[in-house]
C-alpha cells in the first residue's frame, strides 16, 4: 500500500454518471408519461410512482457505484443492493404501469415471480454483508416497524372515531414504503452510508 | 466508545481499502469505525487487535 487516503471517484466519472443519471430519468419519464394519463393520477398511484422513481434512481446509482468502485469485500454486496432496489422499483411501478403491456392476471404472476427473486437477493445481501450493514438492516426493520404500526393505529382508530376512511391497501402500501425509505435513509445516515 | 484505527492505520500507510480487506468487512464500516459512528463487534474488536497486533484495550477505551 503507497497511500493512506482512498481514491475518490474523478470529475468525468461524477460527470458522466450525473449525465448518465439525467438521460435514464428523462427516458423513464417519456416512457411512463407518455403511456400514462397523469393528469387523472390518484393520489396512492402518484405516491407510488414517485417511491418507484427513487427506487430505480437510486439502484441505478447503486449499480454505477457497484461499476466503479467495485470491492472484493463484501462480495457482491453492491451490486445485490443494486438488484434488490431495482426490483423494488419494479413491483412499485408495475400493478401502475404494467396494465398497458400485458393482462392484469400476467402482471400479477409477474410480480410474484419478482418478489421471490427479490427475497433470494435480499437473503443473499443478509449473508454476504458485513456486520456494520447487518446492523443498517436491523435498525431500517425495527425504526420501519415501529412508524409503520403507530401510523397504521393512528389511522385505524381515525377509521374507528369516523374521521376518516377509504384509504386503499395500495394506498397503504405506499406510506409503508414511504416510511421504509424515510426509516432507511436515517439508519444508513446514522453510519455515514450516505 | 473512542478508538486509535485510524491512527494505526496511517502509522502503516495503509489505505481504509486495505485495512477493510484485512478485516474482511467493507470500506464504509472502516470509515465508520475511526470516525466513531459504529462500534466493532467483539469478534471484529479481536481481529483488529489481532490485525496491529495489540491487546484490544490499547486500541479501544471508553468514553
Amino acid at each position: 500500500m503507497s497511500s493512506v487516503e482512498d481514491p475518490k471517484m474523478s470529475w468525468p466519472v461524477r460527470i458522466g454518471g450525473l449525465l448518465f443519471l439525467g438521460l435514464a430519468g428523462a427516458g423513464v419519464g417519456y416512457l411512463v408519461g407518455g403511456r400514462m394519463e397523469v393528469e387523472d393520477l390518484r393520489w396512492d398511484d402518484a405516491l407510488g410512482l414517485v417511491i418507484a422513481a427513487m427506487l430505480l434512481a437510486t439502484g441505478a446509482i447503486m449499480a454505477g457505484m457497484a461499476a466503479v468502485r467495485s470491492t472484493t469485500v463484501p462480495p457482491g454486496c453492491g451490486w445485490l443492493q443494486a438488484v434488490v432496489m431495482l426490483i423494488a422499483g419494479v413491483l412499485m411501478i408495475a400493478p401502475i404501469w404494467g396494465v398497458h403491456l400485458a393482462s392484469p392476471d400476467l402482471v400479477f404472476v409477474g410480480l410474484v415471480v419478482l418478489s421471490v427473486v427479490q427475497s433470494v437477493a435480499n437473503l443473499m445481501l443478509w449473508r454476504r454483508a458485513d456486520e456494520m450493514l447487518r446492523r443498517v438492516m436491523v435498525e431500517t426493520s425495527a425504526l420501519a416497524f415501529w412508524a409503520s404500526q403507530m401510523a397504521l393505529f393512528l389511522y385505524a382508530a381515525a377509521e374507528r372515531l369516523g374521521l376518516t376512511g377509504g384509504v386503499s391497501a395500495w394506498g397503504m402500501m405506499g406510506v409503508l414504503m414511504t416510511i421504509y425509505l424515510l426509516a432507511s435513509t436515517v439508519a444508513s445516515m446514522r453510519r455515514g452510508l450516505h | 466508545m473512542n478508538n486509535r484505527l485510524k491512527v494505526l492505520r496511517a502509522e502503516r500507510d495503509w489505505s481504509q481499502a486495505h485495512l477493510a480487506e484485512l478485516l474482511g468487512v467493507s470500506r464504509q464500516t472502516v470509515n465508520a469505525l475511526e470516525t466513531g459512528r459504529y462500534d466493532p463487534s467483539l469478534p471484529l474488536a479481536f481481529k483488529i487487535a489481532r490485525i496491529f497486533e495489540q491487546p484490544i484495550e490499547s486500541i479501544f477505551s471508553e468514553d
